[in-house]
C-alpha cells in the first residue's frame, strides 16, 4: 500500500476543511439542485400566475381606493414554493444523512460535531441568500408583467420594494437554516418537514384564533409571521397591527432561529449517532 | 493502540456494554467476537466517539476519538457499509471524506484502485451490490493511512474471493504494524485471520487472549467410550486417575480427558470389557465460543427439542464463509474390545466438528 500522498501534512483538520467537505456534499447529491431549481422557477412562474389571475381585480380595487391585495402579490409566489424548497433544502441538508446512515460515516472522519453544524449553517444560508435574491428578482420583474398591462404595476423604487426583495432573500436564508436545526433536532426527514411546514402555514395562522392578547402576541412571534413582514410591501392591509415592523419582525425570527439552531447544536453533540 | 477502560454503555435498564476492559495493541489483528447483539457494534461506536460512554473511557493512541487532530489519518473504520448517501458517487462520497481531513484528493484515486472499484467509482452508490459498497467502505477507511483500522463484520455479503481479499488486507495492514480491530460473529472465520482474540458476551469480556492460547484452553481434545459394561470401565478409568464425564444426553457414552484413545482402548482389553465407541474428538473453536457466550445470546433459535444432524443449533451455520465443513459428529466403528478402536479427529477450525448435540 502506497503512503506517499496520504502521509504529507499533519496539523489539525480544522474548520476550512469541514466547510469545503460540507460544501463539496451539498453539490454532490442531486437533490440540492432539485430543490434550488424549483425555488426559483416554482416561485417565479407562481408569482406571474398569481399577477396573471388577480392583476384584474387588484386594478378596479385600486381604482376604487380600497385594494384588497397589494403590490407585494409579486411576491406571492415566494411565499408558497419558495419557503417550502428552502426549508426543505435546510432539513435535507442533515436528514438525509441521518436517513442513509452517513452520518455515522461524517462523524468518524470529524467527530467536531459543532463545526460540521456551523458549516452547513454558513453554507445553506449563503446558497439560499444567493439563489433566493435571484429568485426574488424574477418574481418581482415576472409579477410584473400582467400587473403593468392593467397599469398597476410596482416600480423598484417604490418604498419597501428594494427591501422586500433583499428581505425574501435573507427570509429564505433564515428559513433554510431554521429547517436545518429542525433537521438536526428530529433527525427524520418528513417528521422535520411535517412539523416546520404545519409551523408556518398552519399553526402561524391558527394561532390567532386563541382569544386576547396570547393570541395576538403569538400570531405575531410566529417565526412564519415574524419573518415574512420583510418580504411585504405597499399598501397591505392584511396584517396592518398585527404584525411586527419589517426589520423588528426579522430580527425576533433570526432570534428563534439562532436559539433552535443552538438548541440542535446541544442536542447533536449529546446525542448517540 | 485501542485501550477500554470500565467502558459501560447502558440503554434504560439494558446493558450493551458492561465495563469492558481490554488493550488492542498495534502490529497484531485482534479479532472481537461475540454473538448477535453482545455489544461488538456499541463498543466500536464509542471507540470512535459516535456513541457516548455512560461509564469509563476508550481512547485511541491515548487520546479520545474526538480529540484527535485528524482522525482520519489516525483511525480508519469499516462500521456499516450502507451508511453512505446513495446519491453521491463513489469517487464523491470519498472525495467529501478526504476534504474535510485535509487529505489531497490523489488519495482518493489511489483507494479506489486498492479495493478495485475503478470501474464503477464515478457512479452512484445506491446501485452497488454490498460486496461494492463493502469494499467502498474499506476504501474510506483506509483513506487516511491511518495506523489503527476497525472493522465491523467485514467480510459480510462478500464472495468467496472478496473474503480471501479482506483477509489478505487485514493480515498485511498488521504485518505493516498498523492495529487491527475486527469484529465477528463467525469463530472459524477469525481462527484463520487474528493474532488476538476478544470475545464479548452480553456487553461482558469474556475472554482477551492469544488465538494460539485461546485454542490450547478451549479446544480440549477428549475420548469419546461407548461401551456395554460402562460402568465398570468407568470405575477403572477414574481409578487411573483420569477425567471422566458422563454425556448426559447421550447413550451413556463418557468423555475421557487426560487419556489417548490406545491407553482406554489397552485398558478395556486387557479387562475383558467390550467397546462399542471409541474415538478422539477435537471440540471445534466455533463450540468453545458458542459455550462461552451461551448465555449470552439474545435470540435463540428454537431447536432445543431438535437432533440437528450436523451438529448443534443452526444458529451459527449457514454463513461458512470459511468453507472447512467436515465430517460432522464422531462416528467412531464400534469395535470389540483390546482394539485400540478407531478415532475421527477433526481439525480445529471446524466448525461443525463436535459431538451431535451439546
Amino acid at each position: 500500500m502506497t503512503t506517499a500522498t496520504a502521509t504529507a501534512p499533519l496539523g489539525r483538520a480544522g474548520f476550512g476543511n469541514v466547510l469545503s467537505s460540507e460544501w463539496m456534499k451539498l453539490r454532490t447529491v442531486r437533490s440540492t439542485f432539485w430543490t434550488l431549481i424549483t425555488l426559483f422557477a416554482g416561485s417565479a412562474a407562481v408569482s406571474f400566475l398569481i399577477c396573471l389571475a388577480a392583476a384584474d381585480q387588484y386594478a378596479k380595487d385600486k381604482a376604487a381606493g380600497n385594494p384588497d391585495a397589494a403590490g407585494d402579490i409579486v411576491m406571492l409566489g415566494l411565499a408558497f414554493v419558495g419557503q417550502i424548497a428552502a426549508y426543505v433544502l435546510g432539513v435535507m441538508a442533515i436528514s438525509a444523512e441521518y436517513t442513509t446512515g452517513g452520518i455515522r460515516t461524517t462523524l468518524t472522519a470529524m467527530p467536531r460535531r459543532v463545526e460540521i453544524l456551523v458549516a452547513k449553517a454558513i453554507l445553506l444560508a449563503v446558497i439560499v441568500f444567493v439563489v433566493g435574491l435571484a429568485t426574488a428578482f424574477a418574481c418581482f420583474y415576472l409579477g410584473n408583467i400582467p400587473l403593468e398591462a392593467k397599469h398597476v404595476g410596482v416600480k423598484l423604487s417604490d418604498p419597501g420594494v428594494t427591501r422586500a426583495i433583499f428581505g425574501s432573500a435573507l427570509y429564505l436564508a433564515g428559513l433554510s437554516v431554521f429547517g436545518l436545526a429542525l433537521g438536526f433536532l428530529l433527525r427524520h426527514t418528513a417528521g422535520a418537514i411535517t412539523i416546520g411546514l404545519a409551523l408556518i402555514f398552519i399553526i402561524g395562522g391558527l394561532v390567532q384564533l386563541i382569544p386576547g392578547s396570547i393570541g395576538r402576541w403569538l400570531f405575531k412571534v410566529m417565526p412564519g409571521n415574524a419573518g415574512s413582514v420583510i418580504t411585504q410591501f405597499g399598501e397591505s392591509t392584511r396584517n396592518a397591527d398585527k404584525s411586527f415592523a419589517p426589520w423588528t419582525g426579522f430580527a425576533v425570527f433570526l432570534l428563534e432561529v439562532l436559539v433552535l439552531l443552538v438548541i440542535g447544536a446541544i442536542m447533536f453533540e449529546r446525542r448517540d449517532a | 493502540m485501542i485501550r477500554a477502560v470500565g467502558l459501560t454503555k447502558r440503554y434504560g435498564d439494558r446493558v450493551a456494554v458492561d465495563h469492558a476492559e481490554f488493550t488492542v495493541e498495534a502490529g497484531t489483528v485482534t479479532g472481537f467476537l461475540g454473538p448477535n447483539g453482545a455489544g461488538k457494534s456499541t463498543t466500536m461506536r464509542m471507540i470512535l466517539g459516535l456513541d457516548h460512554p455512560t461509564e469509563g473511557a476508550v481512547t485511541v493512541d491515548g487520546k479520545p476519538y474526538r480529540q484527535l487532530p485528524v482522525p482520519l489519518r489516525e483511525v480508519g473504520a469499516l462500521l456499516d457499509a450502507k451508511a453512505v448517501h446513495g446519491g453521491r458517487s463513489a469517487y464523491n462520497h470519498l472525495a467529501c471524506l478526504a476534504k474535510s481531513n485535509g487529505i489531497p484528493l490523489k488519495r482518493v484515486d489511489e483507494v479506489i484502485a486498492l479495493v478495485g472499484l475503478e470501474q464503477v467509482a464515478k457512479k452512484r452508490s445506491k446501485n452497488f451490490s454490498l460486496g461494492m459498497g463493502q469494499r467502498l467502505g474499506i476504501a474510506a477507511a483506509l483513506l487516511g493511512d491511518p495506523g489503527t483500522l476497525l472493522f465491523d463484520e467485514p467480510v459480510n455479503g462478500l464472495d468467496p474471493e472478496g473474503i480471501l481479499w479482506v483477509r489478505n488486507l487485514m493480515k498485511s495492514l498488521a504485518a505493516q504494524g498498523r492495529t487491527v480491530f475486527v469484529s465477528s460473529h463467525l469463530m472459524s472465520e477469525m481462527a484463520l485471520t487474528a493474532d488476538r482474540v476478544i470475545v464479548i458476551g452480553r456487553g461482558q469480556i469474556k475472554a482477551d487472549t492469544t488465538m494460539r492460547e485461546f485454542i490450547a484452553q478451549n479446544a480440549t481434545t477428549h475420548v469419546r467410550v461407548r461401551s456395554p459394561h460402562i460402568g465398570k470401565l468407568q470405575e477403572l478409568m477414574v481409578g487411573g486417575g483420569w477425567r471422566v464425564e458422563a454425556l448426559p444426553d447421550d447413550d451413556g457414552a463418557l468423555r475421557v480427558f487426560d487419556a489417548t484413545s490406545d491407553a482406554i482402548g489397552d485398558l478395556a482389553g486387557r479387562n475383558g470389557l467390550w467397546l462399542h465407541e471409541l474415538a478422539v474428538v477435537q471440540p471445534s473453536l466455533e463450540e468453545a465460543f458458542m459455550s462461552m457466550t451461551a448465555d449470552s445470546v439474545e435470540y435463540h433459535a428454537g431447536l432445543d427439542g431438535l437432533t440437528d444432524p450436523t451438529g448443534g443449533p443452526g444458529w451459527n451455520r449457514g454463513t461458512g464463509t470459511a468453507g472447512t465443513t467436515g465430517p460432522s459428529s464422531p462416528t467412531g466403528a464400534s469395535s470389540p474390545s483390546g482394539s485400540s478402536g478407531a478415532s475421527s479427529q477433526t481439525g480445529p477450525t471446524d466448525p461443525s466438528a463436535g459431538e451431535a448435540r451439546r
